[in-house]
């Protein structure tokens, strides 16, 4: 039980008709993934991603070796209720809605009826796609239907997540978002385990990750490690006078050193977020998902008492990318800048005392002070009511814990 | 158990809202009402009640076998192909619990359907009478011949061994067999000879059954005799003249004083199809003896007659239309439980056009079990052992469709009992079905789940 997720000579080779060796889709593998970490699985297309995956489900059976997920196998009901599992594309059955998706779900894991109700509300409202619940599947976007996937994932509040390619077919607001989610989600706890090809995103989020190539790991550690250049050094300020700028360039040359001053760029993902948050700012309609923020409650861990605006402001230092210090700067405003629709947290600060804000903890994050619109007031008694019945033992802790 | 039956209720709403469930359940709707008005049979009331119950219940029958094979094998191996399967077999959920829902789903909605379809049946069949202003002698005789259950007694074959040995005896004597045929083959044909003989009446000739355990429950009830007959050579008119007497003939050969009364008939009938005399039921004798006898009337026929195999019966009341009918639509749900289990069998480790070819021949091999099964006995004294070993035994391994045909218990209101129902759903149900699920649970438990995508 050392590791959540650990391999041993990890072996798939796929025959021919004749049994004849054809393909090593994964060849002696050994990985060892930490609980309470996100793990990259990285490669180009047709390195044994999935297929490692799909080894650890029990989708396919390993030709060599054996595998041991969360201390058992797999395919074992009792581990498998603990695992939530996004395939490389969400395949979900047309005909059903989107709240009937993730009631079929939450049945196979036997939850029962009053605490599903609750999670897929919260499910559907995290997701953004609450307005869309009861159109069938077969009709959304890809992204859309990527999102009731990824819900789907969450529905038995996993220990394991394992997301094979998560973002594809999201847009950058999605993107965004799931990147935040699987930030929080390692923050309550949990173990994640993704794959995928788009560098970008593991980069944001994983801890550690693993280069695969023809089905063989290529390169393996924190993703800090591999990344830090520890002989440049970069420094942000906000803008200063040139004079100032002089005085610094007159520093460092009598250090010896090779300088460069520029402004830095905002990502174009960044760009692109700000204006669609505008648009929605402006109130205009769209039949796609709308892009929320926050997570939902029942995805519980010890780490869940912490506020939203804790999350807000504080990244935590061993996450931040150290190439890229303004792009999670911008990131974070705008979360605060943006509530399309109000968020849980913020309405159950609304429905207690008044709780001291927490002070920021990193300087050069210039942040504003929340101001929240005020929520439609059936949302709110919808909230309220969340909280009065839908909250099975895990949650009151939360809320205990949380007007501590 | 939460399990199974969410994959069942999602694989009813998938049957339903694919809409595979939608063509057939239209097609009943409109076509069973249809029949009901347009279906004339030959003219009389009964005709049109029976040619109703047998059409609809066969077209039901056989529409139902169809959805059941379709949504079955669609219900898997869209899941395979479509790859849903990944999510749901990553919960927890074992991989014969996704089965056995699947099964119970396809079960559900089959046994539903059919509940819907075989009600309308029943209630167009029982207004029937009512909506054609049908007259008093119509209705006596549909509530006597129609809406009711009858037990059957068929005459035990005559034994002839004693006679065939005789004649072989006698022939071997005078020199008379044929040099190069097995003693055997002649003895069938000696066999046949004979009890062809015993069924045949030559003009002026009597043939008499005797049955020992008529047990009618009422005297005051009737009883029928149904039967059919051949001809050697076709009278001009299609015709057979006949005298039958009713009762317990020992009154007569051993001139006790007679206790029950003795029935007289003269019919006139067409050749080939059945018909009945109704007799009261007094007729039957103290020890549940009745005698029935048959006179080749030398007047007005020109032709010996044969009765076939099966062309004698004594019917008598033993149940009601209702339980009848009730029993005869469980019998379809056999058929479809069966059925079922194929399906899934075959899509475990079959594509969707496939296993529904598969299922499709192995539904009609089983619906025609009976012919096959003939057809291959007259090959098989060529092909031998190959076939006997083989062919044979495949075919035996299926469920007699034909053997167990609802039509063929309700259109002649025979009685379909609880024992041979029973006989039906252990043989279909409890040893196939079950075999085949089992098959089909180790298959699917073992095999791999994800497609080969490197």
């Amino acid at each position: 039980m050392e590791y959540a997720v650990e391999t041993f000579s990890l072996t798939k080779i796929f025959s021919d008709w004749w049994g004849r060796d054809k393909v090593y889709a994964v060849d002696d593998l050994n990985l060892q993934v930490h609980y309470n970490e996100v793990f990259g699985l990285l490669g180009p297309n047709g390195s044994g991603k999935t297929t490692t995956l799909k080894l650890l489900l029990g989708l396919l059976y390993p030709t060599k070796g054996r595998s041991a997920v969360l201390g058992g196998d797999g395919a074992d009901p009792k581990i498998s209720a603990r695992i939530g599992f996004l395939p490389e594309e969400s395949y979900l059955y047309r005909y059903l809605n989107a709240r009937e998706t993730l009631d079929f779900y939450g049945r196979l894991f036997g939850l029962p009826a009053k605490v599903r109700k609750m999670r897929i509300e919260a499910l559907l409202d995290m997701v953004g796609l609450k307005a869309v619940a009861n159109r069938p599947v077969g009709t959304f976007s890809k992204g859309m239907a990527r999102r009731i996937g990824l819900a789907q994932a969450l529905i038995n509040d996993p220990e394991l997540l394992i997301l094979d390619e998560p973002t594809t077919g999201l847009d950058p607001i999605g993107t965004r978002q799931i990147k935040d989610l699987i930030l929080e989600l390692a923050k309550r706890g949990k173990t994640v385990l993704l794959c995928s090809h788009l560098l970008a995103d593991v980069e944001d989020v994983c801890d550690r990750i693993s280069i695969l190539y023809g089905g063989k790991v290529q390169a393996e550690g924190q993703v800090r490690d591999l990344l830090l250049r520890s002989n440049k050094v970069q420094i942000t300020t906000d803008a200063i006078s040139d004079n100032t700028i002089e005085r610094i360039k007159q520093l460092i040359k009598d250090e010896h050193a090779d300088y460069e001053v520029t402004s830095p760029m905002d990502k174009l993902e960044t760009f692109f977020i700000k204006t669609v948050e505008d648009a929605q700012q402006q109130a205009l309609t769209t039949s796609g998902a709308v892009s929320t923020t926050g997570i939902s409650d029942f995805l519980a861990a010890e780490a869940a008492q912490e506020n939203i605006l804790d999350k807000l402001v504080s990244t935590p230092v061993s996450r931040q990318t150290p190439t890229q210090p303004p792009v999670t700067e911008s990131a974070d405003r705008r979360i605060e800048t943006s509530e399309p629709k109000p968020d849980e947290q913020l309405l159950r600060k609304l429905s207690k005392p008044a709780q001291p804000k927490p002070v920021a903890r990193d300087k050069k994050v210039k942040t504003q002070p929340v101001k929240p619109k005020a929520p439609k007031p059936e949302q709110v008694r919808k909230s309220i009511l969340d909280q009065l019945t839908g909250r099975s033992t895990p949650q009151n802790e939360d809320e205990n814990s949380d007007s501590k | 158990m939460h399990s199974i039956w969410a994959v069942a209720t999602n694989t009813i709403k998938q049957a339903l809202r694919m809409k595979i469930a939608a063509v057939f359940i239209i097609l009943l709707i409109v076509l069973l009402p249809v029949m009901g008005v347009s279906m004339t049979g030959d003219g009389t009331l009964k005709g049109r009640l029976q040619t109703f119950v047998s059409y609809g219940l066969s077209l039901t029958n056989l529409l139902l076998c169809l959805l059941t094979i379709i949504v079955s094998i669609y219900t898997l191996t869209n899941d395979i192909e479509q790859k849903q399967i990944y999510t749901v077999i990553t919960k927890p959920i074992r991989r014969y619990q996704l089965l056995l829902g699947k099964l119970l789903g396809v079960i559900l909605l089959s046994a539903a359907l059919l509940a819907l379809f075989s009600a309308i049946i029943y209630t167009i069949t029982i207004y029937t009478p009512k909506l054609f202003d049908a007259d008093e002698a119509d209705l006596i005789q549909v509530d006597n011949e129609f809406f009711t259950a009858r037990a059957v007694l068929t005459p035990p074959e005559v034994d002839v061994t004693q006679e065939v040995l005789d004649t072989y005896e006698k022939l071997e004597k005078g020199g008379q067999l044929p040099p190069d045929v097995p003693r055997s083959k002649i003895m069938a044909e000696l066999t046949r000879r004979k009890q062809l003989e015993k069924r045949a009446a030559v003009v002026g000739q009597w043939l008499v059954w005797e049955f020992n355990n008529v047990k009618v429950l009422d005297p005051n009830e009737t009883l029928f005799i149904r039967y059919k007959y051949d001809v050697s050579i076709n009278p001009p008119d299609l015709q057979v003249y006949s005298r039958w007497l009713v009762g317990d003939d020992r009154q007569i050969r051993y001139g006790t004083t007679p206790e029950t009364p003795i029935y007289e008939f003269d019919r006139k009938n067409l050749i080939r199809t059945f018909h009945e005399i109704e007799v009261p039921a007094d007729a039957v004798a103290e020890d549940s003896y009745l005698a029935v006898a048959f006179l080749n009337d030398p007047q007005r026929n020109e032709t010996t007659v044969i009765f076939p195999p099966d062309g004698l019966e004594v019917l008598y009341k033993a149940d009601t239309f209702t339980a009848n009918f009730i029993r005869a639509v469980l019998l379809i749900l056999f058929r479809l439980i069966f059925l079922a289990s194929l399906s899934l069998l075959a899509s475990t480790f079959l594509s969707f056009p496939v296993a529904i070819l598969l299922s499709l021949c192995i539904l009609f091999t089983a619906a025609f079990s009976g012919f096959c099964l003939e057809s291959f006995d007259y090959l098989g004294e060529n092909l031998s052992w190959v076939y006997f070993y083989t062919v044979r035994p495949i075919i035996l391994l299926l469920p007699q469709f034909d053997k167990f045909s609802p039509a063929k218990f309700l259109v002649p209101a025979r009685l379909l009992s609880w024992p041979l129902l029973a006989k039906a759903a252990g043989l279909m149900v409890c040893i196939k079905a079950l075999l085949l699920l089992l098959l089909a649970l180790l298959i699917f438990s073992f095999r791999e789940i994800a497609k080969i995508i490197i």
